[in-house]
């Protein structure tokens, strides 16, 4: 009796999540899909397995495809360089700094994300001090920053910021610091005891950033939304567009599984190249 | 070896379990039966409201952000004894129109009694069904008070089924600190002011006023007529002589100088003014668009009668001049003018509000776009916007 009833536990336990996947993730993905399929008006759509949806989506809206990866791999790739040094600095240099630094990484979650996007068409707008600044050392081609790629970008840097140094804190933190003590015995100089010893450890941290990142940043309409101009929308913007301007749901929801495709693809060969013990890590090592 | 094993069952594992998911879910919406798909109207022909003697209980009232003064629903509670619930949930036609479709597909209006959407939208509706007639019984003074020049508009003839709320202009505003001799659409594409236009993300007024420029009358535009103007717009586009294509928040970049002019909404124009002198209408010589948004009751509305009861009150000259004081909008229920000579003579003087024919005497009506032609229209015009 009690060794089925222990069988039994770790189904009780993946229940709730499972039956919360299923109607609010798999269900709505199949609608969804049915959905990509049809064709017609609004009002008298129908299934058709019209596969066309598919190519249409790509060949119409490649270049926002191209651009939508272009910008959140920039944004990554920044964050990246901005949060390595400053995890690093919290984990090992902060002392007592440690938990308000942490506070002040978390701190710009207590406003909403709309706010806070909002708030940078204000720091970035033409007569700011920041964009006088940067036309005056010539970094403001036509005496703009706000409604350009680079303002998306910084847009979606600063809001996807946190979600990469948290998970790279967590892993440096977690780095006994004996293993750094021990590679300084064996006569390894700073710089190697950090490539050999700190970053491999860190590599799960850098990989679930990277992650964070780089998924909703790719997807991401509202940066392009309030801080890009003409020629800067994301595909975001163009499904939104599809969805509740143009009343055509059939290209909307094609194009977020060409999205999500694209997606999974990249992630796929990223973890392929990253390997996937640091995903998975120390259980891995 | 842990690293190997775990490697090979990994994916495996995940694959097998997103399989097994998946095939429950395609079991539960084989079970569910269909019910994805977007069907007509539940019923092609529109069903009359059917009031009871007295208005009572409560309503739910949709409408846009910001237009309506803040004590007209509760004097409308106190004169009528009927609770409001009034929710400013509408930001776009399009997008409102979207995100309820399905329910009003299925004869529900989800627990709203009045919609208040443009024109052009509340024809679409009415078209797929999702529209009830009034009862024009219990309107007497929308019967009383409506302005003349709105009593028989082409899409609605005899004001059946829609109530306006309130009309406006679209043309252009400008901060004349900064461009002080912008007078019409076409200097708009004049390339001294190259990154310092906004135009508005709406099909049915930019492609239009740009339309006039060239010379074309929006109401007699073919096809043709619209995809040349959507060109124009995307050749600005593209040369970066269009900054940004907004909705109302064109409203920043007027008030931080981002901008040396947009096209934008008269009602806006009246407000930012009063916050920043340099913010002015102008009229284009053109002439401009002109609009109104509608009162509808869609269908499955709970209590029609609260819903028209409401309409009425608003009807009343001195119930609409608290609103037409707050929302600064053309106003279209006879009278208010009168009201307002009294209270806020500068209001009553007031173009913007109280248009003269000689004022609109260029002005076109937002023109209607209808199935593939829309579809067409449409399509192109957002390939502009996500550029």
């Amino acid at each position: 009796m009690s060794t089925v009833r222990r069988r039994l536990v770790p189904y009780f336990l993946l229940g709730p999540g499972t039956i919360w996947l299923v109607v609010f993730f798999v269900v709505p993905l199949y609608y969804m899909f049915k959905l990509s399929l049809e064709t017609g008006l609004v009002g008298s759509l129908e299934f058709s397995w019209h596969w066309a949806n598919y190519s249409d989506a790509l060949s119409l809206y490649h270049s926002q495809l191209i651009r939508s990866f272009v910008y959140a791999g920039i944004a990554t790739l920044v964050s990246l360089l901005l949060a390595y040094p400053l995890a690093y600095a919290i984990a090992f240099k902060a002392g007592r700094w440690r938990n308000l630094m942490l506070f002040a990484v978390v701190a710009p979650f207590f406003t909403t994300y709309l706010i806070r996007t909002i708030a940078w068409e204000t720091i970035l707008g033409d007569q700011s001090p920041v964009t006088e600044f940067m036309n005056a050392i010539g970094l403001a081609p036509g005496g703009k920053v706000l409604a350009t790629g680079f303002a998306v970008i910084a847009g979606l840097t600063y809001n996807f910021l946190p979600f990469m140094i948290l998970p790279i804190y967590a892993s440096l933190e977690r780095v006994d610091v004996r293993l750094i003590e021990a590679a300084k015995d064996l006569y390894a100089s700073a710089t190697q005891s950090f490539l050999r010893v700190t970053l491999p450890l860190s590599a799960p941290g850098i990989v679930a950033g990277v992650l964070l990142t780089f998924i909703p940043a790719a997807g991401d309409y509202v940066n392009a939304q309030f801080l890009g101009g003409v020629g800067n929308r994301m595909i975001g913007n163009v499904i939104q567009s599809l969805y509740l301007s143009q009343s055509n749901y059939p290209s909307a929801a094609a194009l977020s599984f060409v999205l999500m495709a694209l997606i999974m693809i990249a992630v796929v060969i990223y973890i392929r190249f990253a390997g996937s013990e640091a995903l998975m890590g120390e259980e891995a090592q | 070896m842990r690293s190997t094993d775990s490697k090979g069952r990994g994916p495996l594992a995940l694959v097998a379990t997103l399989v097994a998911t998946a095939a429950l879910a395609l079991g539960l919406a084989a079970c569910g039966g269909g019910g994805g798909g977007i069907e007509g109207g539940g019923s092609t022909a529109a069903s009359t409201v059917e009031l009871e003697a007295k208005p009572s209980g409560s309503v739910t009232i949709s409408n846009w952000p910001l237009y309506i003064d803040k004590s007209t629903v509760p004097d409308f509670e106190q004169a009528t004894g009927v609770k409001v619930k009034y929710v400013e949930d509408i930001n776009s036609n399009e997008e409102y129109f979207n995100k309820l479709q399905p329910i009003l597909a299925k004869g529900e209006s989800g627990g709203r009694s009045i919609f208040v959407l443009a024109d052009y939208m509340v024809t679409k509706m009415h078209e797929l069904g999702y529209l009830q007639e009034l009862d024009k019984s219990a309107l007497p003074n929308v019967e009383r008070n409506l302005a003349a020049s709105l009593k028989h508009p082409p899409f609605d003839p005899n004001r059946s089924y829609t109530v306006p709320w309130q009309s406006g202009m679209t043309g252009i505003i400008v901060n004349k600190e900064l461009a002080p001799e912008i007078h019409s659409i076409c200097q708009l594409f004049e390339s001294k002011y190259k990154g310092k236009i906004d135009m508005l993300n709406e099909v049915r007024e930019t492609v239009p006023l740009v339309m006039k420029c060239e010379g074309v009358d929006p109401a007699n535009a073919t096809e043709a007529d619209w995809m040349k103007a959507i060109d124009k717009i995307k050749g600005a586009a593209e040369s970066g002589q269009i900054r940004r294509f907004t909705g109302n928040d064109y409203a920043s970049d007027l008030t931080s100088g981002n901008v040396d002019a947009v096209i934008g909404w008269s009602g806006d124009a009246v407000q930012l003014q009063i916050e920043n002198p340099d913010i002015e209408w102008r009229m284009p010589t053109e002439g401009c668009m002109l609009w109104s948004e509608d009162m509808v009751i869609p269908v499955g509305a709970p209590n029609p009668t609260a819903a028209e009861a409401f309409m009425n009150y608003v009807y009343e000259p001195k119930n609409q001049a608290q609103i037409a004081e707050y929302v600064n909008y053309v106003t279209p229920v006879e009278g208010v003018k009168q009201v307002l000579e009294k209270k806020e003579p500068k209001l009553a003087e007031n173009d913007l509000i109280f248009p003269s024919a000689s004022f609109t005497k260029n002005c076109s009506n937002t023109p209607t776009l209808k199935g593939t032609e829309e579809q067409n229209v449409i399509q192109a015009f957002d390939a502009v916007l996500n550029g």
